[in-house]
């Protein structure tokens, strides 16, 4: 019982490992710090721009950032609160972000 | 029949549970750092879980259950408590807060919370060869990912993260002389090859000890690099080399010369920190160094120290003594964890000291001080009789 617990959590990093290759995001696949994502997010509820704070209640990051890892975790986060926490209280979004100091790219919600 | 020795509740023994003496240092030390880093006050609320359904949850009643399961069980690990079961319940505290929110996820959390749980789920009598999987599994998943990225292989990210996010002065001021991107590429290349080398040494017993030095001298470079323990990183992913280390099996025996004040004085103190009961010690005037092939003339030089079929003496004697000593790792996390979760110039420095002591360059200024204090030891210690013939 307790090889096959050890044995099975051994496993589904090896899955992840494989996983992240075919997707953006890199959760429980061991990249720590392999990207570094700098990041603005501009946030509109009801037409009224949010301040930082607000921003970090609603998203619990912040509004200027860093995040170590790939941008689309700062995507998920913002996407999944939309779809799930803010239905009733949409956003419009938009996320300038530069990969590792590269070219500025911009990611918005709702998806146009 | 003897009646069931319950374990000791005193934090510094690591004796008599259910864990290996260096499987239990090593949670121990991430439990403290864990502790003295104010870690419970992370713990999340559930917030975009990746099991569906944790948002479910009271977030007060959630986050309020883990806090204080999680300080109970690090509590109970430190004080020799249903070991196993207390490293299981933190390692699964983690992983769930882990799971229950995207906000919190982090690789070191993860990696903690990983590690706990291997330890918790250790069978006793066999080897820990989950937990040292575990270290294989992430190097290799660390350097593999790095060794596809393009970023890596042409050094963009080093340059970017060292330059422009760090502003690292010996870094830039080294790479203004190469040309660019070179000493970025470098680093990049040299840190995928030493990630994926380590997750294979980790799997061949004897290169077990390399692959201790290469972890310490990674993750310590890091943590000089870049001033930042990464939250937990440094700290589990260095604790975690005590899985691989040879811990003695049975007390190792001491052979001291017994006509001297100062060793029987030096031998004191060391009994002193020796809870464990570690360190068998014995005169050579006993006879009990023929054996080993130490003759009467070499112990009354020096002290020796046998542990299994490996003979130590002078101050490599005493640097054993020092590493099979569980208060040793105890206290040291302790003072690096102590300046809290920021960064600290004094971590770095302690750091710096300790991997230079125990480092083979430090031998020689060792053994010459060790030398030293031989030939002096009857002026350190009044009334001593020793004799150095």
């Amino acid at each position: 019982m307790k090889t096959t617990a050890a044995a099975a959590l051994l496993l589904f990093q090896v899955v992840m490992m494989v996983y992240a290759r075919f997707v953006p995001s890199r959760y429980f696949c061991w990249a720590p710090f392999d990207i570094q994502t700098e990041y603005k997010l501009q946030v509109e509820v009801g037409g009224r721009a949010l301040n930082a704070k607000e921003v970090r209640t609603r998203y619990r990051r912040a509004q200027n950032g860093t995040d170590n890892r790939s941008p689309q975790h700062v995507m998920d986060i913002v996407q999944g609160y939309e779809e799930t926490y803010g239905r009733n209280n949409p956003a419009r979004v938009e996320m300038r972000y530069r990969v590792n100091g590269k070219q500025e790219q911009v990611w918005r919600w709702p998806r146009q | 029949m003897a009646a069931a020795v319950s374990p000791s509740w005193n934090p510094l023994r690591c004796g008599g549970t259910a864990l290996p003496v260096n499987l239990l240092v090593m949670a121990k030390a991430i439990a403290i750092a864990l502790l003295l880093t104010n870690h419970v006050a992370l713990l999340p609320d559930p917030f975009l879980p990746f099991v569906p359904g944790l948002d479910s949850i009271q977030p007060v009643l959630f986050q309020r259950t883990l806090q204080v399961v999680f300080v109970a069980s690090a509590l109970a690990l430190l004080f020799n408590r249903s070991v196993r079961l207390a490293a299981f319940i933190l390692g699964m505290t983690i992983i769930v807060s882990v799971l229950a929110s995207k906000a919190y996820y982090g690789n070191n959390k993860t990696f903690c919370g990983f590690i706990l749980f291997l330890t918790g789920l250790y069978q006793p009598g066999r080897e820990p060869w989950m937990i040292r999987l575990q270290l294989a599994l992430v190097y290799f998943g660390a350097g593999s990912n790095k060794l596809l990225d393009a970023d890596w292989q042409s050094g963009v990210f080093f340059q970017n993260w060292a330059a422009n996010r760090l502003h690292q002065p010996v870094f830039i001021a080294v790479s203004s002389y190469l040309p660019p991107l070179l000493l970025a590429k470098a680093i990049s290349w040299i840190t995928i090859a030493t990630e994926l080398g380590l997750s294979g040494v980790f799997l061949v017993r004897r290169l077990f000890p390399l692959g201790i030095w290469g972890n310490l001298l990674l993750h310590s470079g890091m943590l000089f690099f870049t001033g930042s323990t990464f939250t937990m990183f440094f700290y589990a992913m260095t604790a975690s080399m005590l899985a691989f280390a040879s811990w003695p099996a049975s007390p190792m025996l001491v052979i001291f010369d017994g006509d001297c004040g100062f060793c029987a004085l030096s031998k004191r103190w060391v009994e002193r920190f020796d809870l464990e009961n570690i360190l068998d010690w014995r005169p050579y005037q006993s006879g009990a160094g023929k054996r080993y092939g130490i003759t009467d003339a070499d112990a009354s030089q020096r002290i020796y120290l046998i542990n299994g079929d490996r003979i130590y003496s002078g101050f490599s004697a005493f640097k054993m003594m020092v590493l099979c000593n569980p208060i040793s790792y105890l206290l040291t996390y302790t003072v690096l964890a102590a300046p809290g979760a920021g960064d600290s110039r004094f971590r770095n420095v302690v750091v710096a000291i300790l991997l230079f002591l125990f480092s083979p360059f430090f031998r020689p200024v060792g053994d010459a001080l060790y030398a030293w204090v031989a030939r002096n030891r009857r002026s350190l210690v009044s009334n001593s009789n020793c004799s150095l013939e």
